[in-house]
């Protein structure tokens, strides 16, 4: 500890603020702690299913991307067969990293030190001099190491540095009814526009993980500039709790969504209606899967712990120009207490005309990613909590941040009874829930316990039935 | 000989005024003066920043696909008018920026370009500060620009903007490049 470094958090602390969660109460000094980050990173980023990329990111043999989980650096690249691999990115004679450029296509990796040689499936092909070097040595067992656990959803690439554990199927649970109609509405499925934004920003991973688990009530605050000049509708960028919107916050097997739209119309998150007809499809969606797509105005929402996606309608780059829709899935990568490196995706249906396609890249990158005219302000409203969380102050005066919208001495909430898909839904948007469930599972996780203990029936929901 | 000399002459002085115009420009940026700068923004420009790419072989790539900006003059305009807003806290307060314009080179043979057009290219640094605080950063640049003669000044007709970090070392981008 330098000096005049607070103390760090310590478990039993840890545990000893658990409790005050059931209040909606969380201390500051969370958002910054060397302990809880070395903790997180051992308890929560080596046992979770982490996004890597999208398949359409590699689409050709040798395709290759450099990816991370926490600290580890992988190589996700498709082999020769077509499959996809995350391997680790580290010669298995001395460690050096075999894989330099940020993207690429190679049949090969080649270590720069001592010349060892990889395929792209990972297996050793090359070590040079072996036979009077290494004579004894089997180069079947020196392959670079993969990942212990990969999968494929829709595309998307999820992996685990956990040998065990739950599979990601059970990671997602019922949630993937609602990611379904983000990845399956278009026929053919989403892809991913061009390479993903990355930037570094010094705030902790936690705060932007509040923020996309149901933040509703800071939209018109922290974007009233998009408002102001009109680039966003009233019902998705204004005040939460007010409006006709049909707005809900759902959770579901610890992860969350929330969305706003209308009852009974044909909203389809604006997408123009040639799309609508001549891609959307309900083969592979439920009945109530295409009623919720067909009513939604824009979805917000995250997978525990640090994914998280946005499908807007009704935004334009332009008050001049038509409103249109986009949607970006992004990772947050911790990089220590007050540091990480975001990662942020622009996708669109598959099967799209390529000047829609093209439309929507620029509806995200207008407003999300660094130049985004939402997402320029969040950012250093993160920083800030950050910033607060580092002194002697949060942590000396206990300092409480509060997350009690919703429980019920503070709101009437109510659940939505005839919601049509899995998990709660709450029948308005002014609550807290999402951001306490995602508290939840990180307490459960730091204390080296299942995160399922955490993601059953909300809390308040528990006092009351 | 003497003819050769005022061409050369000639080209001297057209360097001189670009880069006069590109130093303004700099100072309007700087002094956060956006609408007088966007009254330098020609009606029809294409203003773009790509992405960068890192590969193993190529020192200069860019995605065909991938921008931080790809605006037209509305969007642009949009971008501008955003920052009028009491609730654009990005810069609230305003970043303090430094920009240094040099390596102009200027071009007036290309056949893309019309006749009261220049093509100039120029490398961008620009120094950023932000909030109640020591730290700062940089961003690095290449412009290629065209420029068209209006009066005595010139307006932006096109602008691309390429960067060279490929993992950006900042908040966010709030200001123009």
């Amino acid at each position: 500890m330098a000096a005049g470094d607070k103390p760090s958090v310590t478990e039993q602390a840890l545990q000893d603020a658990r409790d005050s969660l059931d209040e909606g109460f969380f201390p500051l000094e969370f958002f910054h702690d060397e302990n809880l980050h070395d903790l997180e990173m051992e308890r929560i980023f080596g046992q979770a299913w982490v996004f890597i990329g999208h398949e359409s990111e590699i689409p050709e043999p040798g395709d290759y991307a450099r990816r991370y989980i926490g600290d580890d650096a992988f190589i996700f690249v498709r082999d020769e067969s077509g499959e996809v691999n995350l391997l680790f990115d580290s010669c298995r004679h001395r460690g050096a990293q075999v894989c330099r450029a940020e993207q690429g296509n190679t049949s090969h990796f080649r270590c720069p030190y001592h010349g060892w040689t990889y395929k792209n499936d990972g297996d050793a092909a090359g070590i040079p001099q072996k036979s009077k070097a290494f004579k004894n040595l089997d180069r079947e067992e020196y392959g670079l190491a993969h990942v212990p656990r990969l999968e494929t959803y829709e595309g998307l690439v999820f992996a685990s540095l956990a040998e065990e554990g739950p599979s990601f199927e059970e990671w997602l649970g019922d949630f993937k009814w609602y990611f379904d109609v983000h990845m399956k509405l278009p026929e053919g499925g989403m892809e991913v526009i061009g390479e993903p934004h990355r930037w570094v920003i010094d705030a902790n991973w936690k705060t932007i993980a509040d923020n996309f688990n149901g933040d509703s009530y800071h939209t018109a605050w922290a974007h009233g500039s998009v408002l102001d000049l009109e680039l966003g509708g009233e019902e998705t960028v204004g005040h939460a709790g007010t409006g006709d919107s049909l707005d809900r916050h759902i959770h579901c097997d610890g992860h969350t969504t929330s969305m706003r739209g209308f009852e009974d119309e044909d909203v389809f998150l604006t997408y123009p209606e040639g799309v609508v007809e001549d891609l959307f499809t309900k083969e592979d969606l439920s009945d109530a899967q295409w009623k919720l797509a067909r009513q939604a105005l824009s979805f917000t929402g995250a997978i525990f712990p640090n994914f998280g996606f946005l499908h807007f309608g009704d935004t334009t780059d332009d008050p001049e120009k038509d409103v249109a829709p986009f949607f970006t899935i992004r990772k947050w990568r911790p990089l220590g207490p007050d540091k990480m490196e975001l990662w942020s995706w622009g996708l669109a249906p598959k099967n799209a005309p390529e000047e829609f396609k093209e439309r929507m890249y620029k509806m995200y990158t207008s407003n999300f990613g660094p130049t985004g005219n939402f997402e320029q302000d969040d950012v250093p409203i993160w920083k800030g909590i950050t910033e607060s969380a580092n002194g002697q102050f949060a942590s000396s005066q206990n300092l409480q941040l509060n997350y009690q919208m919703g429980l019920e001495w503070m709101s009437e909430m109510e659940l939505d009874d005839e919601w049509l898909g899995p998990g709660f839904a709450y029948s308005e948007n002014l609550e807290e829930g999402g951001m306490r469930l995602f508290h939840e599972q990180w307490y459960e996780m730091l204390a080296g316990n299942d995160r399922t203990d955490a993601t059953g029936t909300p809390m308040n929901v528990q006092e009351d039935q | 000989m003497l003819a050769e000399r005022e061409e050369q002459l000639e080209a001297l002085l057209v360097e001189r005024e670009v880069e006069q115009f590109l130093y303004y420009e700099a100072e309007l940026l700087d002094n956060r003066e956006l609408h007088e700068w966007f009254d330098h923004v020609a009606d029809d420009i294409n203003y773009r920043m790509p992405r960068r790419l890192m590969r193993e072989n190529t020192a200069s790539v860019f995605s065909e696909r991938g921008y931080y900006f790809n605006e037209d003059y509305g969007s642009l305009k949009a971008r501008v008018e955003r920052f009028d807003s009491e609730y654009a806290w990005a810069e609230r307060p305003p970043t303090r920026t430094r920009r240094y314009v040099t390596n102009v080179r200027v071009t007036r043979d290309d056949e893309a370009l019309a006749e009261d057009e220049l093509f100039v290219e120029a490398n961008l640094l620009v120094y950023l500060s932000r909030g109640d605080s020591e730290k700062h950063t940089f961003f690095s640049a290449r412009r290629e620009d065209v420029l068209r003669r209006r009066g005595d000044t010139f307006e932006i007709a096109d602008r691309e903007i390429r960067l060279d970090q490929t993992v950006l070392s900042t908040d966010n981008i709030s200001i123009f490049l």
